[in-house]
């Protein structure tokens, strides 16, 4: 299992890897803001290296947003696990996610 | 790590006494993962007491308890403590502190286990508050609500943690049509979307075999019966088909054992 970290990946590219959780939860939530706070344009945040996640995840998500829309950028998310699919459907926030169609 | 992977819970041999009188007298149940299973019996067989031994809350006097391949009473404390995370359970009585608002009682779990930050916790009691229905009661305290909707509060508290096992406590008991049927719905669809597996105790039939993937019937310390709800229907176990059909008499008796009526009677006030 590796460690959960969130990093920037190629240009405009935020990438969330391993394990979300309880315990992994806070440090990528300030991880994530330091990384959105210094973007100046468009980012794409991509899960397809989430390994699992809780409920977690989706706040996180949502946590990433907040922080987008107070620093006046774009975020859009892609590769959105079936976990947090799943959790995202019962908790109805497949309509509020800002999710991109898998790019193939 | 337990025998059988296709299950989440597994009791095997297990005897449990209170005093000299045995609730369950070496009893293996199954609890297949990711399906709906339903404990049912008459009052005061011993449901909540099958709940509370798969809980960790009472250890067996005799026993295995799996549960997510690990035997219970084997463990530590703190592994308990760890253990008790992944299970969820809606008590009978909807146990919310009155004291505190619904946002709170949700919350609850949230800031005992974790060490998320305040923005996180209100995501999550919004996600878990919208998937029942109540987002918009947040501010309410428990005595503003009525009694479907604090059993609907206490579910969005056990799912708080995302638990992988979650045990209901007669979740039926007292609830008008409506609030039957919300919960329900909420059951089966909280066990489908996440993949949770649910364990109801009860003994309201037609709610339970209308959700329940497999039912155990239990009395006199032991599993009477087991299957889906529609092999238990076409049982020919004379206790079974008395439970099945809500039979007042029969092989457990509508009289508790006492004297003979007419000599009870004629025999006046003499003794």
């Amino acid at each position: 299992m590796s460690e959960a970290r969130i990093e920037r990946g190629a240009e405009g590219e935020l990438r969330m890897i391993g394990v979300l959780d309880y315990s992994s939860g806070p440090a990528l939530r300030e991880a994530g803001r330091a990384l959105i706070a210094d973007s100046r344009s468009a980012l794409m945040l991509d899960c397809s290296a989430i390994e699992r996640s809780s409920s977690v995840g989706l706040s996180l998500l949502l946590a990433f947003m907040r922080d987008a829309k107070a620093a006046g950028v774009e975020l859009r998310v892609t590769a959105l696990p079936d976990d947090m699919e799943k959790i995202a459907k019962v908790s109805g926030l497949l309509d509020i996610l800002p999710l991109e169609a898998s790019r193939v | 790590m337990s025998a059988c992977n296709d299950f989440a819970v597994e009791l095997k041999g297990v005897t449990f006494k209170r005093g000299e009188r045995s609730i369950f007298n070496d009893v293996d149940i199954a609890i297949p993962r990711g399906k709906v299973t339903a404990i049912m019996g008459p009052s005061g067989c011993g449901k909540t007491t099958l709940l509370r031994l798969i809980a960790a809350q009472l250890m067996p006097s005799r026993g295995e308890v799996w549960v997510a391949g690990n035997n219970l009473p084997s463990l530590s404390r703190s592994e308990l403590f760890d253990m008790r995370k992944q299970m969820g359970v809606l008590f009978q009585s909807g146990a919310l502190f009155t004291d505190l608002d619904v946002f709170e009682n949700v919350a609850f779990p949230l800031r005992v286990h974790t060490k998320l930050p305040d923005e996180m916790i209100r995501d999550i009691v919004l996600m878990k508050l919208e998937a029942v229905g109540l987002r918009g009661a947040i501010e309410l305290m428990p005595d503003e609500l009525s009694g479907g909707m604090k059993r609907r509060v206490a579910l969005a508290r056990a799912i708080a943690l995302d638990p992988q096992i979650l045990m209901y406590d007669e979740p039926f008991a007292g609830q008008d049509p409506i609030a039957m049927g919300v919960l329900v719905r909420l059951i089966r669809l909280l066990n489908d979307a996440l993949g949770i597996t649910s364990i109801v105790v009860s003994h309201d039939l037609a709610e339970t075999a209308s959700i329940a993937d497999y039912i155990y019937v239990v009395g006199d310390a032991q599993v009477l019966g087991q299957g889906t709800p529609a092999e238990l229907m076409e049982s020919n176990n004379p206790r079974i088909r008395q439970f099945m059909t809500g039979a007042a008499d029969g092989p457990v008796p509508f009289h508790f054992p006492a004297p003979a009526y007419a000599d009870d009677l004629l025999r006046g006030t003499d003794a």
